[in-house]
């Protein structure tokens, strides 16, 4: 019943609408609730009836070919956290009916086409399901109107329009070669097509496409002003998995099964990694804007998760997927943060802020753990993985990227801390006596995200044996 | 109650019940601080019940497997049982003293609940047995210093916290980066395991560059010291508790761990650690001779006798390691009275200026003697406790045959005398240059009498802790030469 993942939320944006939108909103936030929490619940305690019956009406009618491993659970699992993150702060955030009712319709086709992408085995599948998520991201970036979305909706367009071309491009040199798409015949027909010019062309298009995607150095360009200037469930949902199923899990996927990890596709992996990490940390630390500052802290984070696919020994691999986990966690937990000071204050200038853990408690708290755990400080989460990709890197011999990737944390916590001072460790800045906590939906977002984080911390051994 | 309980208990009690303390806030302040005060009893009594075990030798293993070479170990040896029923005993105190003069600022529930989580931390750290999990409450002492140095909230204040948390965890990460060489090297992060294999294969000297420049950062010395007196911004408990008693002997106590009990130092750095700790101990004695601010005079204090510690450690011979673990308590506790004097100066007189204050004496008598009677231990003047273990530590360095090093320490030990009498001399003697105020409130001024009575006690009844610091010693030198 795999394929349900899909179907379901296919189908329900066709039956939501149906009712009038003032009953749909109600209807839509549960229905979305429910899905996005049984999607987690399915991955997480994985009930037989569920995996193992197959669909037979369904194979009839048309064929959906998918393959689930650890990494596509991984990555259901997190769809299905951030899709519930992000309706729960876009209850909080948007007060237009026209425009909750129009997000949840966004926010089901992201859902479609991120549990699609994460599902399938052949690469044209895999680009139509990129497109669909991609999309509606350019819709949610601009939905207010505003100019700020609109240049950020449409540099992520355009860039993503070029990404498109390269991919395209790249599987059609690949149909040529090999004849097919799946991705055990394309990995086949270019372990026997040897290290030919027409294959390194293909397989650097595609990779150039899917650095765009996710956003990495020197293809970041786009992800500052996307993420800073879409309305703030938007920019979870961005930050904390759409770039990240379209980009860093295509990329992870590829390079497995795919083009196989050939040493200078490691080699450039590795470097493309390095270098965001250096490049997003030390822009970071410059950001005056909220949301700015942790889109580059993002790109940072990313470098550290293709550093680990680079390195490409198992260990790795389980290092780059758990810090993919993690930083889907983290992040959110980031955004919620943003969201919640951008909802009392009506900004994200880190300037105009100061003190406001004394006001909102649970925000501030929350942000510490938050910013700890990417920081990569014991015992949260963000550590372990962090750790596991260094140690990896050290035992593959990889001793100077290692050394660089722990000694780059500390960047991560000078920004951050600076973020600390600025807008919650302090003085209460004057003028803000009278701000409140945020509302509820945001405080217990922040607060499941924030023991998400500390509980895989403390019991990391069982969260690394999971298969 | 066998001692595997005992050591979950004292690792376990504070940590997990330190974020408790704010929900107890919220019901009542009452129940908050004697719920805080519990939470330090714990991990007190406990470590003082392993004592009789740790006298006769025995070593209390507890721990499970976890992959990766991360394994879950704490083991209670009589350096760990030691140093963990120092550092308990002392916070113990300074909370009791926390009653009074933290009682009118705000945040007091984070406060409590930092301080609990922070000797939570500590005792993880005393009893890790895995660099891994040793390295993980070294970062949770860290982050709970972070929030209590940051405690008043001024944007300067926010940025010496974030100084000494940046510094530390700078210092944290290359030691990190030695104990993943040292894991390549011997195979294991376990301390049991890299014991035994160092005996056949020497480590290389990066590798102890790295661990040795994480324990220099945590224990303020050069040249990472510059954290130290800035942290002084802290309210007057939280600078005892952690810049003085605990927290700097952090990295002395791992140094200990790592360097004598388990990777015996090799020769070259016999003679480089010394030279780095006399460095750090003539400049940071130098600037406290000249330096003005109370607070930032026994910091700098503090980075001068850390240096002490060090020699004693670094020849490992047993006078001078027995020496240095004295040194720990003796230190801890005399220092922690003076610091804890300078909070009832200046919470009185608002000011930590020593040249506005003067004449003090004749209101604040109490605090004066405590402040002198500390002094006289930090000096190393008999019978105080601090003479046992100066001498002890220079005896040490001696035996060894490095004469020229301990003439240094010997300057640093007089330059000791002379700043702290300039102190002492301007702030309780002399004519009174402001108006004189009253002596601190009960619980303060007891606390501070009684690690002054301790300073003195501990001297005259020196056998009672260097029985403990010998089976220590034996334990750790005993093995392996």
């Amino acid at each position: 019943m795999v394929p349900l993942f899909v179907l379901i939320p296919f189908f329900s944006i066709i039956i939501l609408n149906l009712f009038p939108k003032k009953l749909m909103q109600h209807l839509s936030f549960v229905w979305l609730g429910f899905l996005s929490l049984a999607q987690v619940y399915l991955v997480a305690a994985r009930p037989v009836w569920f995996w193992d019956t197959k669909l037979e009406l369904w194979n009839l009618l048309f064929s959906f070919r998918y393959s689930v491993d650890v990494i596509t659970l991984v990555m259901l699992l997190c769809i299905g956290i951030v899709v519930f993150i992000s309706l729960l702060a876009s209850r909080a955030m948007i007060s237009d009916v026209h425009q909750r009712v129009n997000f949840k319709n966004l926010l089901l086709v992201s859902l479609i086409g991120m549990n699609a992408t994460v599902l399938v085995t052949d690469v044209f599948s895999l680009y139509v399901f990129i497109e669909i998520t991609a999309v509606s991201s350019y819709i949610m970036i601009a939905m207010n109107k505003d100019r700020l979305g609109l240049e950020g909706a449409f540099k992520y367009l355009i860039l993503s329009a070029i990404a498109t071309v390269m991919m395209l491009v790249a599987i059609s040199l690949l149909l040529l070669l090999t004849g097919n798409t799946s991705f055990e015949a394309v990995g086949a027909g270019l372990a026997g097509a040897g290290n030919s010019l027409f294959v390194r062309v293909s397989i650097g298009l595609f990779l150039c496409g899917l650095f765009i995607k996710s956003g990495l150095v020197p293809f970041h360009g786009w992800l500052p002003d996307a993420y800073s200037a879409a309305p703030a469930p938007a920019s979870i949902l961005l930050a904390g998995i759409v770039t990240k199923v379209s980009g860093v899990y295509v990329l992870m996927r590829l390079a497995i099964s795919v083009f196989g990890l050939t040493p200078s596709v490691q080699a450039l992996l590795m470097f493309i990694g390095a270098v965001s990490i250096i490049i997003g940390a030390v822009a970071a630390l410059t950001q005056t804007d909220f949301k700015r500052m942790l889109a580059y802290s993002s790109i940072s984070q990313i470098g550290y998760i293709i550093l680990g696919v680079g390195c490409g020994t198992k260990l790795a691999l389980i290092g780059a997927v758990f810090h993919l986990f993690n930083h889907a966690i983290f992040k959110s937990l980031l955004f919620v943060n943003a969201a919640s000071v951008e909802k009392e204050l009506g900004t994200t200038d880190m300037d105009k802020m100061g003190g406001l853990t004394q006001r909102m408690p649970v925000t501030g708290i929350t942000s510490v753990i938050g910013l700890l755990s990417t920081a990569g400080i014991p015992p949260l989460s963000g550590f372990w993985s962090k750790f596991i990709i260094i140690i990896a890197l050290w035992q593959a011999g990889n001793f100077g990227y290692a050394a660089f990737a722990l000694l780059a944390s500390i960047i991560t916590l000078a920004y951050f801390l600076s973020m600390q001072r600025k807008v919650f460790f302090g003085k209460l800045r004057s003028g803000l006596e009278n701000i409140k906590e945020s509302s509820m939906g945001l405080i217990v977002s922040q607060a499941v995200l924030a023991i998400i984080t500390l509980v895989v911390g403390l019991i990391f051994p069982l969260v690394i044996s999971w298969r | 109650m066998n001692s595997q309980t005992t050591i979950s208990l004292i690792i376990f009690v504070p940590v997990l019940l330190a974020l408790t303390l704010p929900l107890a806030g919220k019901i009542s302040l009452r129940l908050r601080n004697i719920l805080a005060l519990g939470l330090c009893l714990v991990p007190l009594l406990c470590s003082l019940s392993l004592i009789p075990a740790a006298l006769s030798g025995k070593t209390v293993t507890l721990g499970r497997e976890l992959g990766l070479g991360i394994n879950f170990i704490f083991t209670a040896d009589a350096l760990a049982v030691f140093v963990a029923c120092v550092s308990s005993f002392i916070s113990t105190l300074i909370v009791v003293y926390s009653f009074g003069y933290i009682s009118h600022y705000h945040n007091q529930n984070e406060y409590y609940s930092m301080v609990v989580l922070f000797l939570g931390g500590m005792m993880g750290l005393v009893f890790a047995g895995n660099l891994i999990f040793l390295y993980l409450f070294w970062e949770i002492t860290a982050i709970t210093s972070w929030r209590l140095i940051g405690f008043f909230r001024d944007k300067y204040v926010v940025e010496r916290a974030d100084k000494a948390f940046l510094v530390t965890v700078f210092g944290a990460l290359l030691m990190l980066l030695g104990f993943i060489r040292l894991f390549q090297e011997t195979g294991s992060f376990d301390l049991l395991v890299i014991k035994e294999v160092v005996k056949t294969h020497p480590i290389s000297n990066l590798t102890i560059a790295l661990i040795l420049a994480g324990i220099l950062s945590k224990s303020a010395t050069l040249p990472f010291h510059t954290w130290l007196p800035d942290a002084g911004v802290a309210p007057s408990p939280v600078t005892a508790l952690l810049h003085a008693a605990v927290l700097v002997k952090i990295g002395v106590y791992v140094f200990a761990r790592i360097f004598v009990a388990t990777i015996p130092l090799p020769i070259n750095w016999q003679v480089i650690v010394p030279v780095i700790a006399g460095i750090s101990a003539l400049v940071s004695a130098g600037a406290a001779l000249i330096e003005t601010d109370l607070k930032r005079i026994i910091a700098y204090s503090t980075i001068s006798q850390i240096g002490f510690i060090f020699l004693g450690f670094s020849f490992g011979n047993s006078i001078g390691v027995a020496g240095a673990l004295l040194y720990i308590l003796m230190h801890g506790l005399a220092k922690a009275g003076l610091f804890l004097c300078a909070g009832i100066v200046e919470q009185n007189t608002k000011t930590k200026d020593i040249t506005k204050l003067g004449g003090l004496i004749k209101t604040m008598p109490v605090t004066a003697m405590a402040f002198l009677l500390c002094s006289f231990s930090v000096m190393g003047i008999p019978p105080f406790g601090g003479f046992f273990a100066t001498f002890m530590v220079m005896t040490g360095a001696v035996t060894s045959g490095h004469i020229i090093i301990s003439m240094v320490f010997l300057v640093g030990a007089f330059m000791t005398i002379m700043y702290l009498f300039r102190t002492f001399n301007m702030v309780f003697l002399g004519e009174p240059k402001a108006a004189l105020v009253k002596e601190g409130s009960f619980v303060m001024v007891a606390t501070v009498a009684v690690f002054a009575a301790l300073s003195l006690l501990g001297g005259i009844l020196i056998w009672w802790p260097d029985a403990l610091a010998q089976a220590a010693t034996l334990q750790m030198l005993g093995t392996i030469r």
